[in-house]
């Protein structure tokens, strides 16, 4: 089986799309929400998840905090704020736009 | 605190990248496929390079720059502890710079930039007196005329002052104390308040008004053991009861009445100055005023224009010709000082330019060594803006260090600066190393920093990847443009030296002729001391002549003290007296023309003892007394002036000392002329009375002795103490300290110029060596090809040595047109030699010939020397 990395440029929406669905996560289980949303299908390639979430908290999508797992591992959670929220709405309208066009490219092939 | 956050930062980021490792490496495992630490180095490929994440993490949040600086700054320290000879040199060469500079700021910060340290400083001017027919450019006051200007409402507040010693007895040993006479005005004036009690009031300054005095802070702590009852006890100023009122504060001083300043007491309760008082033709008073609020510098000059004009109406006789005039009072309190300052801080400028282009130099050879370090970083992917920024960094480095030790040069120096101050000192104002001072420090680091590392790191990184990875670098074209810079800079460090030898030279010939003025009086041998009469106590004139006579004939009863005398005042010791006179039988002089001589009282050994010929006439003998017609004896520039085609002997002169300024004395000699006012000063004329009809409460008494100083010393105490044990002996000097101390301030100037300039000619002799020898050493196939072809040692020597003074031809072309164009700023530091002496510029041409050539020296040798067969094979 292989696995398709994903298109650059989704990986904010992916994250933004995860985190808005189950609340708060840490790193390891964005990775992995991803990868089980996309029945495995695609593949966060997983160091650059780090330095796209300083990114997003930079930017104020995300709010971060530290907690522990359930293993009583220290780890940082992930939530999404208000503008993240609405940064989502903006990516997926945005990918519908791309993958529209690029649908009716291929359809007029 | 930035990094420490940062560092936290990261290890939290590392914790993070852990847990995902871990959990993702579980994963693996748990899926059964590999062993545990397979999966673990699975887990750790798929996540990717951390250190590549970091970085990326890094830019995100901007922090780059920090990282590179960190990095470029650890770099920089590492690659100096590699080399510490040359990291030694360039801080030992920046320091000196920085230093330099920096202790020259805290110079003219103290004397020229901050302000005076009274309130409102802006609003202090000096007023004075000039007289443009008598070529006075600067005179004081007189009482009248300061009452005038106070009564005009011209000035919020005008004061006058003057110094006039007293001496201080029942209180520890007698000792002469600073006096400061002055009018009640100038406390207000000031606006500084007194520590305890009251200042001066005009009520002090009323006739009959009880006699009292202001103390100084540390003459109230070191003779009154800071007694908190003093206010209101009496004291003893020149045997007369003055009544403490008040004491001033430790930094309170009457400006340009110099840094010792001990007592103040009202100008009528003053022996000597009180006379003045009604006195018109008196200018015995500096006097300063404080401007209106808002009074602009201009129109006050106006209106003292008109109130100068009207005295001169009212008063022709006394007031004829003098124009009053304001200046700002700080400038008048700088005064001549400020030209040397600025032309010192130039010089020292110029010291720190060559400092940088020494380093420049130094950095850029070594840039040579570090171009396949540069060529593999380049290759690397680092960017050129990386490697100017890596270069500027060390840099940086360096001047920091530099800085440092720098500024803690000039903190150590200011203390032997404070001899450049003028003379009418600012003791409250020392030189120190305060916030502007260490910003300026900082500040030229920072410039010179990119001065010497800029040019190295844009060079060094030009060059290309190919060029400088290539074996044998000497001959890659990168490194003739290093070597072609080298050599303008090398150029460029011989015009700057030139510029400070050439400056160095101008004030030491100056010196030279000063040192070699003859003063007209003998000082070899010759000792002096201040004996001061109270005048409270010695009332009479009778009773200071007889004091004198007593004095001389036990001083000269001791063995080898034969020849001594009494003179008031002694040339270039003391200030001199200028008087006016008449000549009787001439017609009366118009209004506001006035003949003025320097007036001398002295003993009749007096002209024997310090070597002062006689040209005419006789000199003065123990006959010349009170009870014999008064006589005087003038000086030949007296004679010469005022006597053109006459015999002045048998003629008299009317003038004297007030207030017997109306004497009539008989002239009987002609003496040769001597410099009295200042060594620089072209001999005026003057007038000599005999102590014995002209005497003075005290007075400075000279001795010529083959014995030492010490010994005369104690010889005329012993006979001071002999007479009157409350007398103090002060002012001991000797005649040739006096003529040296006279040229002080010029003699440090110049030997601080002539310091910088020989720095200038070292770090320009490291230049050319460096050059030079580089050049030599990326030649030696060259050398060795010629060697074999036949040419000899001689020639190749030769060739060298060529090189370098062509360097130096340069060097001194581009340096004697900026000499040219800078030594008129030094035209007023000139004495006797013009700014443009063809002797010093030539000489100066030669010094650094010569060291051009010396400087080769090495370098030819090494050429001279190469083996033909070596340098080939070495190939």
């Amino acid at each position: 089986m292989t696995r398709d990395e994903i298109p650059p440029g989704t990986l904010y929406m992916l994250i933004l799309r995860v985190l808005a669905r189950q609340g708060e996560l840490h790193g390891f289980e964005i990775a992995k929400a991803i990868e089980t949303l996309s029945q495995d299908i695609l593949q966060v390639e997983e160091g650059s998840l780090y330095p796209a979430l300083q990114r997003m908290l930079i930017k104020g999508w995300v709010r971060a905090e530290w907690g522990a797992t359930e293993e009583n591992r220290r780890a940082r959670y992930y939530r999404l704020t208000a503008a993240g929220r609405k940064q989502l709405e903006q990516e997926i309208a945005r990918f519908d736009r791309v993958i529209g066009a690029v649908a009716r490219v291929i359809e007029m092939a | 605190m930035m990094f420490a956050r940062r560092d936290q930062f990261d290890a939290e980021m590392e914790e993070e990248m852990r847990l995902h490792r871990d959990l993702r490496a579980r994963q693996i495992h748990d899926d059964g496929r590999v062993k545990a630490d397979q999966a673990r180095n699975a887990a750790q490929r798929q996540f990717g390079n951390t250190l590549q994440l970091r970085e990326e993490i890094h830019k995100a949040w901007g922090w780059t720059w920090i990282d590179n600086l960190r990095q470029d700054v650890r770099y920089g320290f590492r690659l100096l502890r590699k080399s510490p000879g040359f990291t030694l040199v360039v801080i030992i060469t920046l320091a000196l710079g920085i230093g330099a500079n920096t202790a020259m700021f805290s110079v003219v910060n103290s004397v020229l930039l901050r302000p005076l340290p009274y309130p409102n400083p802006g609003q202090l001017v000096s007023v004075f007196e000039a007289n443009a027919r008598q070529g006075v450019k600067f005179n004081g006051c007189s009482y009248q005329d300061v009452k005038a200007f106070r009564e005009s409402g011209v000035f919020d507040a005008v004061a006058g002052a003057n110094r006039h010693d007293l001496t201080l007895t029942g209180a520890g040993d007698p000792t002469i104390v600073a006096t400061v006479v002055v009018t009640p005005e100038a406390f207000p004036l000031l606006n500084v308040n007194p520590i305890a009690g009251r200042y001066l009031l005009p009520g002090d300054e009323i006739k009959g008004a009880a006699p009292v005095v202001v103390v100084s802070e540390g003459l109230w702590r070191t003779r009154f053991g800071a007694d908190p009852r003093l206010v209101g006890q009496p004291i003893h100023l020149d045997q007369q009861s003055y009544t403490v009122v008040g004491i001033m504060p430790a930094g309170f001083r009457v400006p340009i009445l110099g840094p010792q300043q001990e007592i103040w007491i009202p100008v009528a309760q003053d022996p000597l100055f009180s006379t003045f008082i009604p006195r018109r033709g008196g200018h015995f008073l500096g006097v300063m005023g404080r401007l209106k609020p808002g009074a602009s510098l201009a129109s006050v000059q106006s209106q003292v224009d008109a109130m100068g004009k009207r005295l001169q109406a009212e008063f022709p006789d006394q007031n004829g010709g003098w124009d009053v005039q304001i200046a700002p009072l700080q400038d008048v309190i700088v005064g001549n000082i400020r030209t040397p300052l600025l032309v010192l801080l130039g010089a020292v400028g110029l010291v720190l330019l060559l400092a940088c282009v020494n380093v420049a130099n130094l950095l850029l050879a070594r840039a040579t060594f570090r171009a396949r370090e540069v060529a593999l970083r380049q290759a690397f992917g680092a960017a050129r803006g990386r490697i100017i920024r890596q270069f500027l960094t060390e840099s940086a480095v360096l001047a920091l260090f530099g800085a440092i030790l720098g500024i803690a040069l000039a903190w150590l120096s200011t203390h032997a600066l404070a001899s450049l101050l003028p003379a009418d000192g600012m003791a409250n104002r020392p030189i120190a190393v305060d916030g502007w001072v260490l910003a300026f420090g900082l500040l030229i680091s920072a410039v010179a920093m990119i001065g010497f590392g800029l040019a190295p790191a844009i060079l060094t990184s030009k060059s290309g990847v190919q060029s400088n990875l290539r074996e044998g670098s000497a001959q890659s074209g990168s490194d003739r443009g290093r070597l072609r810079l080298r050599s303008f800079l090398t150029g460029a460090e011989i015009a700057l030296a030139m510029v400070l030898v050439i400056g160095a030279g101008l004030l030491l010939q100056s010196l030279r002729r000063m040192t070699a003025i003859d003063p007209g009086f003998t000082a070899a041998n010759v000792t002096k001391a201040m004996v001061s009469l109270p005048r409270y106590e010695y009332k009479t004139p009778q009773q200071w002549a007889t004091f004198s006579d007593s004095l001389l004939e036990r001083l000269q009863a001791q063995p080898g003290m034969k020849d001594s005398a009494l003179a008031v005042p002694l040339p270039l010791a003391d200030g001199f007296v200028n008087l006016g006179f008449t000549i009787a039988g001439n017609a009366p002089l118009p209004p506001g023309v006035q003949q003025n001589a320097d007036y001398v009282s002295v003993s009749p050994g007096y002209f024997g003892l310090m070597g002062i010929p006689v040209l005419r006439g006789r000199l003065f003998t123990a006959d010349d007394s009170t009870s014999s017609p008064r006589v005087a004896i003038i000086s030949e520039a007296l004679a010469r002036r005022y006597f053109k085609n006459e015999n002045p002997i048998g003629r008299k002169l009317i003038f004297g000392f007030p207030p017997e300024s109306d004497q009539a004395r008989e002239i009987v000699g002609v003496v040769a002329n001597i410099r009295d006012a200042e060594l620089t000063k072209e001999p005026g004329p003057m007038m000599y009375v005999p102590f014995a009809q002209a005497p003075f409460w005290g007075g400075e008494v000279v001795v010529k002795s083959t014995l030492p100083p010490a010994s005369v010393v104690s010889a005329i105490r012993q006979s001071v103490a002999s007479i009157d044990k409350n007398l103090p002996v002060t002012d001991v000097e000797t005649m040739p300290g006096v003529l040296e101390a006279s040229t002080a301030q010029p003699r440090f100037r110049t030997w601080l110029l002539s310091a910088f300039g020989l720095v200038a000619l070292l770090l320009a002799m490291a230049g050319v060596y460096g050059v030079v020898s580089y050049s030599v050493a990326s030649r030696t196939k060259e050398f060795g090809v010629r060697a074999s072809l036949g040419a000899t040692p001689g020639v190749i020597g030769k060739m060298v040595l060529m090189e370098g003074l062509w360097l130096a031809a340069a060097g001194l072309g581009a340096g004697l047109a900026a000499a040219l164009w800078l030594a008129r700023f030094l035209k007023s530091e000139l004495y006797g030699v013009a700014a443009y002496d063809p002797i010093t510029f030539l000489i100066s041409v030669a010094v650094l010939l010569a060291v051009a050539i010396l400087a080769c020296y090495l370098p030819a040798r090494r050429a001279m020397k190469v083996d033909p067969m070596v340098a080939l094979r070495y190939e």
